[in-house]
């Protein structure tokens, strides 16, 4: 806006009187207020000259409204007021009426107004033009809601989200400070493409919807900015939008639409439209701010579509390194906890296992590799993959062991790295009494517990040397009789070395396990290696530990009559 | 139309459970489940009017040292194979979104939201159960894998509420709505509110809640301001100093716990450690009546355990002597000394 003819310097908004620039000697006129001293003596203050320099320009009325003084500022704003006629006819809206008036908009400027009682019934008229540092405030105050929009934008979309939710997520931002109709097209894959709409609701959160359209079925100007164009003719992509059934409650005539890309690594990973009613239309700061916001969606979709990618990835790889469930095997019930140490992950170097044996018994282990997380989990496959095959081969555990280690080490010697293990192997033979036989092998790994029928936790014992290391290691073997109702544990050392105690410095040891085991001679395996999953998770001071892994064989006694089919897990579950 | 027969019959069939649960006999309280649902019984009273109660007395049976925690564990697990014996039968296929249920980390009672998971399925949601003690981590990757409409945590001890809220927010920054549930946010619920959450009292009201997009999405801000005091960050911090002085103190006033065993000293350590953590927890939620309520709840426990109540009555005194200069704490501590009754002096 330019200045006007008035001698308006909008600079600083001052409004500067016509010849009162500089200090004239004019006679009866102003006198400079400041004499230099000794000069003549400070005279009285000369009012007409010092509200010449004042911003607010005056107007005073006597007691009944009729206007004795104009300064010239308020000539300048006011020139429909003149000295001896009424405020009230001067036609200036506000002006007479009693009270403050800030918004007075007249002849283009912005006014601030108020009134001051003087002495007599007559009254002061204080009018000020506020036009630049209104206007200023309202670009401060407009471009701090952008700021906080953007902030807030990138507060929700900056943590990482299903890409699902990050779209409809950028959809909802939209609504209601960009649009009230925001559609988020993602580019189409294998020929289709899913969007987001987000519409405004009166007080209400918006509400989303969302679909899929056959790739050659979007508004051409969708499909053009998909490919990398902006399009530009701005009616066609209201009809468009129109037609595409996308703008409930906004007529096309009296809509303005836009459209931005969002950015991707080659072509848009996306596009956003957005639309409200013209007289809303976008201006300038609101297409820039349209496109940070693009920006800072695309990135949230694109780190979203990544993460979800490779959750994917070590969710199957995972599922491959998790322990298997044990086989049914006749006479016994199978219970199984596992805790891996880096529980974002899942997995670990702890591993147990059961396969069946041709003469109805099973082999079955529990095992530690050194180590944890990926590393270890990788090792704890390639062991498990060398007992699978080999079983078929030996199934006498001493022997078989044996047979692991020689594995271990000759993968050791080829990569020229490798790892050791911790393990008990060992086969389960029902037998008709309903007890069961054990027979197990050590290899370095904590020596078993038996809870007897009376109640009592007995250590079973077995030894043995750590396998993977040397050739033809000792290996520890032992025989146990478990009559029905008793139950055999083998746990990893994640248990006993849990940290615990009211500084987090005790271990939990095999006394607490034991104490902790004694008396549940009556429990089903499963609730019992909870059990030893939930106290050593208690005993934990704090949140870390090493790999947690429980198997616990029980002689169920006769065959189960058991003839309801449980699901070990409930349906469509699949953590 | 509930008639004098069903009515026998109904009590006749809890009886029994309870008896089947008490003797361990998975097959038997398997067989009573699924014999109501053969006689015409919808899955979800069987859930709800037979197996929660059965487990609710199962706690109770504990408390009064009636039962071993032994007994209460093997209950706890027929009572889970019973509600996948149940929810088998009753399979439906799912209509709606995926909702996921899971406990909060350190949380083990994991029937209740497993009984709001079948609840939910039967009435069509697609819903993954992520069992007890789930870490933050785990159920973050799971929900950057699978998009979840909502999800539902349960918290049963009140002692979890700073982990619970961790959760909450963990769940708030995917995006992903969440209901809570369990005795932890208290009987109405007042300390979900304090966190900023939406609760549900029971299974039925969390699926109707779940239901309700707009109830699920207005929730009200976290009252958490009082935080700013620093009380529950410093307790926690002197969390085992505390516990070392108490046991000191108790050591010195009843000289018994002198020839305790270890398994003795175990869980004396870990009651005082118990009632720091309920202390900080009330602290978190700025409610005193967590604390006396807790205190309310230990007494009778301790007591059927031959523990005599002036023993808490001095914990409670030491505590409160050394955290003088935690006006809150302090406060809470007085008042829940004054329900414990005459304190002061040593042990006969």
């Amino acid at each position: 806006m330019a200045a006007d003819a008035r001698g308006v310097d909008p600079g600083d908004g001052r409004v500067r009187a016509p010849g009162t620039g500089r200090v004239s000697g004019r006679p009866g006129g102003a006198r400079p207020l400041a004499q230099r001293a000794g000069d003549r003596p400070p005279a009285a203050a000369d009012w007409s000259e010092v509200v010449a320099h004042l911003r607010e320009g005056l107007v005073v009325c006597d007691a009944d409204e009729v206007v004795q003084h104009v300064s010239p500022v308020a000539q300048q704003l006011l020139p429909e007021v003149v000295p001896g006629r009424p405020l009230g006819a001067a036609g200036v809206p506000g002006l007479g009426a009693a009270g403050d008036l800030a918004g007075l908009v007249h002849r283009g400027r912005r006014l601030a107004v108020r009134r001051a009682p003087l002495a007599g019934g007559r009254c002061c008229w204080y009018v000020e033009d506020v036009t630049e540092s209104a206007g200023r405030a309202e670009a401060l105050v407009a471009e701090r809601a952008r700021a906080a929009f953007l902030a807030r934008a990138g507060e929700k979309l900056g943590n990482p989200l299903h890409p699902d939710r990050a779209a409809a997520a950028v959809a909802r931002l939209a609504v209601p400070t960009l649009a009230d109709v925001a559609v988020l097209v993602l580019a189409p894959r294998a020929g289709r493409a899913r969007w987001w709409r987000a519409v405004r609701a009166a007080d209400e959160a918006p509400v989303v919807d969302a679909g899929v359209l056959p790739g050659g079925d979007l508004p051409p100007a969708i499909g053009e900015a998909l490919a990398g164009a902006q399009p530009h003719a701005l009616d066609w992509l209201v009809q468009q939008a129109a037609e595409a059934g996308w703008l409930p409650g906004l007529a096309p005539e009296a809509t303005d639409v836009r459209v931005v890309p969002l950015p991707g690594v080659e072509a848009p990973a996306g596009v956003l439209l957005v639309a409200r009613p013209a007289d809303r239309w976008y201006d300038e700061a609101d297409v820039d701010l349209l496109r940070a916001f693009a920006a800072r969606a695309s990135a949230a979709l694109i780190a979203a579509a990544l993460y979800r990618d490779q959750a994917e990835v070590a969710d199957m790889l995972q599922a491959s390194l998790l322990p298997v469930e044990p086989v049914e095997t006749a006479g016994v019930e199978w219970g199984t906890a596992y805790r891996p140490a880096v529980t974002g992950l899942r997995i670990g170097g702890d591993f147990y296992g059961a396969h069946r044996l041709a003469d109805g018994g099973s082999l079955f282990f529990l095992g530690d590799v050194a180590g944890k997380g990926v590393d270890a989990a990788v090792f704890t496959g390639q062991l498990r993959q060398s007992l699978q095959a080999l079983h078929r081969v030996e199934s006498r555990p001493g022997p078989l062991l044996g047979l692991v280690n020689d594995a271990l080490l000759e993968t050791t010697q080829a990569h020229g790295q490798g790892r050791f293990a911790t393990l008990v192997l060992g086969v389960v033979r029902p037998h008709r009494d309903g007890g069961l036989t054990l027979t197990m092998a050590g290899g370095g790994h904590l020596p078993p517990l038996v809870l007897r029928a009376g109640g009592e936790v007995e250590t079973v014992p077995l030894r043995g040397m750590l396998i993977g290391v040397v050739p033809d290691p000792r290996i520890g073997e032992v025989t146990v009789r478990l009559a029905p109702g008793e139950t055999c544990v083998l746990y990893s050392d994640g248990v006993t070395e849990a940290r615990g105690g009211p500084r987090g410095e005790d271990q939990f040891g095999g006394r607490r396990l034991v104490d902790a085991l004694t008396g549940c001679h009556r429990m089903p395996a499963p609730a019992l290696a909870e059990r030893i999953e939930q106290v050593t998770c208690d005993w934990l001071t704090h949140d870390d530990h090493d790999d947690i892994a429980v198997l616990a064989l029980r002689a169920v006694g006769r065959t189960p009559r058991h003839l309801h089919a449980v699901p070990a897990r409930g349906p469509g579950e699949s953590a | 139309m509930i008639d004098e027969t069903t009515r026998a019959g109904w009590a006749g069939a809890y009886a029994g459970y309870l008896d089947s649960l008490a003797a361990a006999d998975e097959y038997a309280a398997i067989d009573a489940a699924v014999g109501l649902l053969d006689g015409g019984v919808p899955a979800e009273r069987v859930l709800l009017d037979l197996v929660a109660p059965a487990q609710a007395e199962v706690g109770e049976r504990w408390a009064r040292n009636e039962w071993s925690v032994a007994q209460e564990h093997a209950a706890t697990h027929i009572s889970e194979r019973v509600v996948a014996a149940v929810a088998g039968r009753a399979a439906a296929r799912p209509t709606r979104g995926r909702v996921v249920v899971a406990c909060m980390d350190g949380e083990w009672h994991a029937l209740p939201p497993r009984l709001v998971a079948e609840v939910l399925r039967l009435r069509g949601w697609q819903v993954t159960f992520l069992g007890a003690s789930v870490p933050p981590a785990h159920l973050v990757s799971y929900l950057h894998r699978h998009d979840a409409y909502a999800v539902a945590l349960a918290c049963a001890l009140p002692m979890r509420l700073p982990q619970a809220h961790h959760m909450i927010e963990v769940c708030r920054r995917a995006d992903v709505p969440v209901v809570v549930g369990g005795r932890g946010f208290a009987a109405d619920g007042r300390w979900a509110r304090r966190l900023g959450v939406a609760w549900a009292p029971d299974a039925p009201s969390a699926a109707d809640l779940v239901a309700d997009e707009r109830a699920l999405s207005r929730v009200p801000a976290a009252q958490l301001d009082h935080l700013a005091d620093d009380e529950y960050a410093g307790l926690v911090k002197r969390r085992a100093e505390l516990i070392d002085g108490a046991l000191a103190d108790l050591r010195d006033r009843a000289p018994a716990t002198r020839a305790y065993t270890p398994a003795q000293l175990d869980a004396t350590v870990s009651d005082l450690g118990y009632i720091v953590d309920f202390l900080a927890a009330a602290l978190y939620v700025d409610d005193g009546s967590l604390f006396t309520e807790f205190v309310q709840w230990l007494l009778p426990v301790l007591t059927s355990r031959k523990v005599p109540a002036a023993v808490l009555g001095w914990t409670l005194e030491h505590y409160g002597r050394v955290l003088h200069d935690f006006p809150r704490a302090a406060r809470y501590l007085d008042r829940s000394r004054a329900l414990v009754g005459g304190t002061g002096g040593r042990a006969a």
